[in-house]
């Protein structure tokens, strides 16, 4: 019997997030993702700035160079970075300010700039649409797991509010949040390996 | 001979206190890949010491003029990245001129060493930090020597953290992460400073 391959891809998901998995795009999660709300407003400004430029970017005709169509891509994002500043300033004033550099520097992320010319592009328009999307959603996840963990270690609450003393105010570290994520890392690679094994069994 | 000092501290501040790698995790994922092979960690080094250098240089015109405006800060990612751009299209040019040779081994990555976060963040952060020219040269500098610390540490240690010794889940990426989050908390504990992050 003749097998079909889904249109839809989940792999942005989980087996190729691009925090957990390939590593992609890992500096804010590791350093600004300490709570929940900066998770947010990280995912919100990823959204906004990455895969916007993505659906724009496609329009950019590829018989101009790739090293020179990457620029184009960067300056597009840098382009989009203006009203994702103005909207999260206003929003979370605090927060945004506090992770600001980690939302200026998505206008080069890998994501854009490696993952559009080897996948992304490669789809029609509305698959291609879909599929940075759920990348963008892999992304949220890792902010917002590596987000609370954070969160709950280092300050003792959720969103703000507090739920006990904090036990390991350490935890809002970079040091820590790269052992943290290098952890999530290896328990996404296991249960993705148990997946896989299971497809097979199948 | 006071510029040269200045620029030796404040390079010196960039390498280990404010290393882009193990304070800021800026370019970690470049460092990973460039880490892999000895070539990239030289070739990597150069293109990004030289880009953190000439760009932050060329930024802190662009930092007068557009800084001290109400809503300047808002168009700085575009201005770097017109810089950046600027200076990876003549980088280009140079070497398919005088060394097609050269030019041809490094076009396949060569925007991987120049168009990514340690560059661009060396410039974000030289914004906040650099106070007249040789302070963001030295500070640019040190964020291209910070760099290759970073990467020299990964590369020595890659082979053992790819063995049969690590459990399988672990290998590779995850113990590469958790490998420089233990050299980021000996970096915060020699330092004593801890990021407001």
């Amino acid at each position: 019997m003749k097998t079909t391959k889904p249109a839809v891809s989940f792999d942005g998901i989980f087996r190729q997030n691009i925090v957990l998995m390939s590593g992609l795009v890992t500096a804010p999660i590791i350093v600004a993702a300490t709570t929940a709300e900066r998770a947010l407003v990280l995912t919100i400004s990823f959204f906004m700035i990455s895969y916007l430029s993505i659906l724009i970017c496609r329009y950019i005709p590829r018989k101009i160079a790739y090293n020179v169509r990457i620029l184009l891509y960067a300056a597009v994002a840098a382009v989009l970075y203006i009203p994702t500043a103005m909207l999260l300033n206003a929003w979370f004033p605090e927060t945004t300010q506090s992770v600001m550099i980690y939302i200026e520097i998505l206008v080069v992320n890998s994501l854009l700039l490696s993952k559009t010319e080897s996948r992304f592009y490669l789809k029609p328009f509305g698959e291609m649409a879909v599929d940075a999307l759920i990348y963008v959603a892999g992304y949220a996840i890792a902010a917002f797991a590596v987000g609370i963990v954070r969160e709950l270690l280092a300050y003792g609450s959720l969103f703000g509010a507090t739920l006990f003393d904090a036990p390991m105010p350490a935890a809002k570290s970079p040091f820590f949040g790269f052992i943290l994520v290098g952890i999530f890392a290896a328990v996404c690679r296991a249960l993705s390996g148990r997946r896989a094994g299971k497809g097979a069994e199948r | 001979m006071e510029v040269f000092y200045k620029i030796v501290s404040v390079a010196m501040v960039s390498v280990f206190v404010q290393n882009a790698i193990f304070d800021r995790a800026l370019g970690s994922n470049v460092v990973i890949y460039a880490s892999r092979k000895d070539s990239h960690v030289i070739g990597f080094t150069l293109g990004i010491t030289a880009m953190t250098t000439i760009a932050s240089a060329v930024s802190y015109f662009f930092d007068s003029l557009l800084l001290p405006l109400p809503l300047g800060w808002l168009f700085m990612p575009l201005v770097y990245v017109a810089v950046i751009s600027a200076l990876y299209i003549i980088a280009l040019l140079f070497f398919w001129r005088l060394f097609p040779k050269v030019f041809a081994k490094i076009r396949k990555y060569v925007h991987l060493a120049i168009i990514n976060c340690t560059v661009i963040g060396a410039l974000f952060l030289n914004s906040g930090y650099g106070s007249d020219i040789w302070s963001y040269i030295g500070y640019g500098f040190g964020t291209g020597i910070g760099f290759f610390l970073a990467c020299f540490l990964l590369n020595i240690a890659h082979e053992r953290l790819d063995s049969d010794k690590i459990p399988r889940v672990f290998r590779g990426y995850p113990i590469m992460l958790i490998y420089i989050g233990v050299i980021s908390l000996a970096f915060s504990a020699l330092v004593g400073y801890t990021a407001e992050f």
